[in-house]
């Protein structure tokens, strides 16, 4: 589904991303872990298009297309999603607009008609429950005076509008009580299929109690420097980064 | 005549030809044209006229349209859907009844009319109000007005009287091939305890010149209460000095919303004096610049009594190479406590040959006020774009909604929900470059 080749890309003259390689199948949940600042939050932007990154080299096929050729809209439209590290405050504008021109949108790009106002209310009411979104939330503007939590549980709701094929979260479990986190763990899971993949960028074993990896990878200077199973992001909780951080360094 | 292409006083006073007033009394006729001859145009030393460029008016030579009154019935005239209004239309400055409908009036002590019928029919109050307040000093155009404007609308309410319905006055200009200059003359007299709503509204019939100078003084008597609408939708090659005085006494409540959607160069001068205690005025405005339009809203709100409040939010878009004004100065007069006073002017530029010049002021002389302005000018925050687009929403529908969120704060506070509707509906049109043609203007659309 998703294959990265050697991706280079730098901001302001400064590489971050030093040559990443990384294959995802259908089906598949990756976990990337990796120290502050290694670049996990910069590789989930480029995937989204954000254009402040210059890619410098590599590339990346989705769906065997090449997506460094479309636009961020469009990889949307293609079954890509991120949810946001930081989900931004967008003032004025409710998320039920939001939500309307974004589902319209992917409808359109599938050749559907728009939904009915009707029809849209009962979509949107199912997804919420999927993740337990409180009613008061969508009547408000999109993320504006949103506690930390309820900023990502947002983002796991238009998520789950969506549908993607590909899903990239990013830290969409910090700052989550234990009740919210298992809500949010069990939303992405029950979006899980055989035909779709997610990429889940954590900190914490804990997540990944509720969302178990197939790969675990850690990502360090720019590079994923160690990849393995399950397991590592065990073994990660128990020693940290030192050994591997010197491993690399070495090389 | 040496400079014909250009507009000078003496090619300004020479239209008229030395002729009497239609609506001012000689002693008002005379004091004005004394003005016009002491005063030059506002150039850009004169104070708040820095940045309107005059010379775009100036350039032109402008003539009068013939002294007759608009007798065609104008095919689809602009209408809000469901307005329900009593409708007043002038065409090129002169009252049309063909064309208006104000028969519906609840009360036959009220009046809604042309000014020239209006002083006929109420000599007592248009004596006591018409021209009392300095607004024929303003500038020259205002002088000129006052000395030569031939009509006009009329707004008379006695005590403890309502119009249910909303006043719609529309400025029609057409004058196919000439390059005309159009005066309205407006006064509106609200007694104690009435209440009334007026939405005004310019359009253009020709793609044509038109220097469009209106003039309005509005009376607001104790607790009165007035909302005042204006959509600025006229033609692209239009000029609209709008030069509008408030004169509020205890109790009175004022609201107005101004919609800037169009012209080559519009400029509202609006004064509002707060005369009594416990009057309440409430400024509200929006623009959407675009091509080489300059907007400007120079707004003066004195506070001469205690216990007044006063809002003003004005916000905008600029594009292109559009440059837009935002001038307001509250005053508040020594011993006029207890005053509260709010600017907010808040504009995204969308091109980076846009230009904005916002200047809220305080002048304060009394010590017990609580006063806050505010102004900010800003790109539409590109993190919160990449988001939205990030959801499969492409990026002029992102910005459209931004922007459409951003202007609606404005357009909420409008308590008319059609006219409100109305202003939705089109100004989602217009951000997404939809072509809204008949719609926001007659025949020629501000946006197309
Ligand atoms: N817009 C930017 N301008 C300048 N430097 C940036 C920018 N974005 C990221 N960087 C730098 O790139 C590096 C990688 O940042 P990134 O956000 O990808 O890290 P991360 O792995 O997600 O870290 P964290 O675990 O703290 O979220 C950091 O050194 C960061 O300062
Ligand atoms: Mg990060």
């Amino acid at each position: 589904m998703l294959k990265i080749t050697n991706l280079k890309a730098e901001i302001e003259g400064k590489e971050i991303l030093t040559g990443i390689n990384l294959e995802i199948k259908a089906g598949e949940v990756h976990a990337i872990m990796g120290p502050n600042g290694s670049g996990k939050s910069t590789l989930a932007s480029v995937l989204a298009g954000r254009d402040i990154y210059n890619v410098t080299g590599g590339e990346i096929e989705f769906k065997g297309k090449n997506l460094l050729d479309l636009s961020p809209e469009e990889r949307s439209r293609e079954g890509i999603f991120l949810a946001f590290q930081y989900p931004v405050e967008i003032p004025g504008v409710s998320i039920t607009n939001f939500m309307r021109a974004a589902v319209d949108e992917h409808r359109k790009h599938k050749g559907l008609k728009p939904m009915s106002a009707g029809e849209f209310l009962k979509f949107m009411k199912e997804k919420k429950a999927l993740v337990e979104l409180e009613a008061k939330l969508e009547g408000r503007a999109v993320n504006q005076g949103f506690s930390g939590g309820e900023k990502k549980k947002n983002e796991v709701f238009q998520m789950a509008m969506l549908e993607p094929t590909l899903s990239v979260l990013d830290e969409t479990d910090s700052g989550l009580d234990i009740d919210a986190l298992k809500i949010v763990a069990n939303g992405v899971n029950k979006l899980k299929s055989k035909d779709t993949a997610s990429i889940v960028i954590t900190h914490y074993q804990r997540l990944l109690d509720f969302i178990v990896p197939d790969f675990v990878h850690v990502l360090y200077n720019g590079k994923i420097v160690k990849s393995g199973g399950k397991e590592l992001a065990l073994e990660l909780e128990e020693k940290g980064y030192e050994e591997i951080k010197k491993e690399a360094d070495k090389k | 005549m040496s400079n014909h292409n250009k507009l000078t006083k003496e090619n300004l006073l020479a239209l008229y030809n030395d002729s009497k007033s239609y609506i001012s009394d000689s002693e008002s006729h005379k004091k004005a044209i004394e003005f016009i001859n002491n005063n030059d145009f506002p150039n850009s030393k004169t104070e708040d006229w820095k940045n309107t460029d005059i010379k775009k008016i100036t350039k032109h030579n402008f003539t009068i349209y013939n002294n007759q009154s608009y007798k065609d019935k104008i095919n689809d005239t602009f209408y809000i859907y469901d307005l329900n209004a009593i409708q007043i239309v002038f065409v090129n400055g002169r009252f049309s009844p063909i064309n208006s409908n104000i028969e519906e009036i609840n009360n036959s002590n009220i009046f809604v009319g042309s000014i020239k019928e209006g002083k006929e029919k109420h000599p007592n109050i248009f004596k006591k109000y018409y021209n009392t307040t300095d607004i024929t000093n303003a500038n020259i155009f205002s002088a000129l007005n006052t000395a030569y404007a031939e009509d006009g609308a009329f707004i008379y309410l006695p005590k403890n009287t309502e119009l249910e319905k909303t006043v719609h006055i529309l400025y029609y200009s057409d004058g196919a091939d000439t390059k005309g200059l159009i005066q309205n003359r407006n006064l509106v007299v609200a007694e104690e305890n009435t209440k009334l709503e007026i939405l005004t509204s310019y359009h253009a019939l020709s793609y044509d010149t038109v220097l469009n100078n209106t003039v309005t003084e509005i009376f607001l008597e104790e607790n009165s209460n007035a909302k005042m609408n204006i959509f600025q939708g006229e033609g692209e090659g239009a000029f609209q000095l709008n030069n509008l005085h408030i004169s509020q006494q205890k109790g009175s409540t004022f609201e107005s919303n101004t919609a800037t959607l169009c012209g080559e160069l519009v400029r509202n001068d609006l004064v509002v004096n707060l005369n009594g205690e416990y009057c309440q005025t409430n400024l509200n405005g929006f623009y959407l610049a675009e091509k080489e339009h300059i907007f400007d809203n120079f707004i003066k709100v004195n506070h001469l009594s205690a216990n007044c409040q006063s809002n003003q939010l004005y916000k905008g878009t600029i594009d292109n190479n559009a440059i837009v004004s935002f001038f307001s100065k509250v005053y508040v007069a020594p011993d006029s406590q207890k005053n509260d006073a709010n600017q907010s002017n808040k504009n995204i530029l969308l091109s980076d040959y846009a230009k904005v010049y916002s200047m809220p002021q305080l002048e304060i002389y009394a010590d017990d006020v609580s006063c806050a302005h505010g102004s900010t000018t800003g790109q539409l925050d590109k993190e919160a774009l990449f988001y939205l687009r990030t959801r499969g929403i492409s990026e002029r529908i992102a910005k459209t909604l931004m922007l459409y969120a951003f202007i609606s704060d404005v357009i909420v506070k409008i308590e008319n929900k059609a006219y409100k509707d109305f202003l939705f509906f089109l100004i989602n049109r217009r951000l997404k470059q939809e072509k809204i043609e008949g719609l926001c203007s007659h025949k020629i659309c501000p946006s197309c």
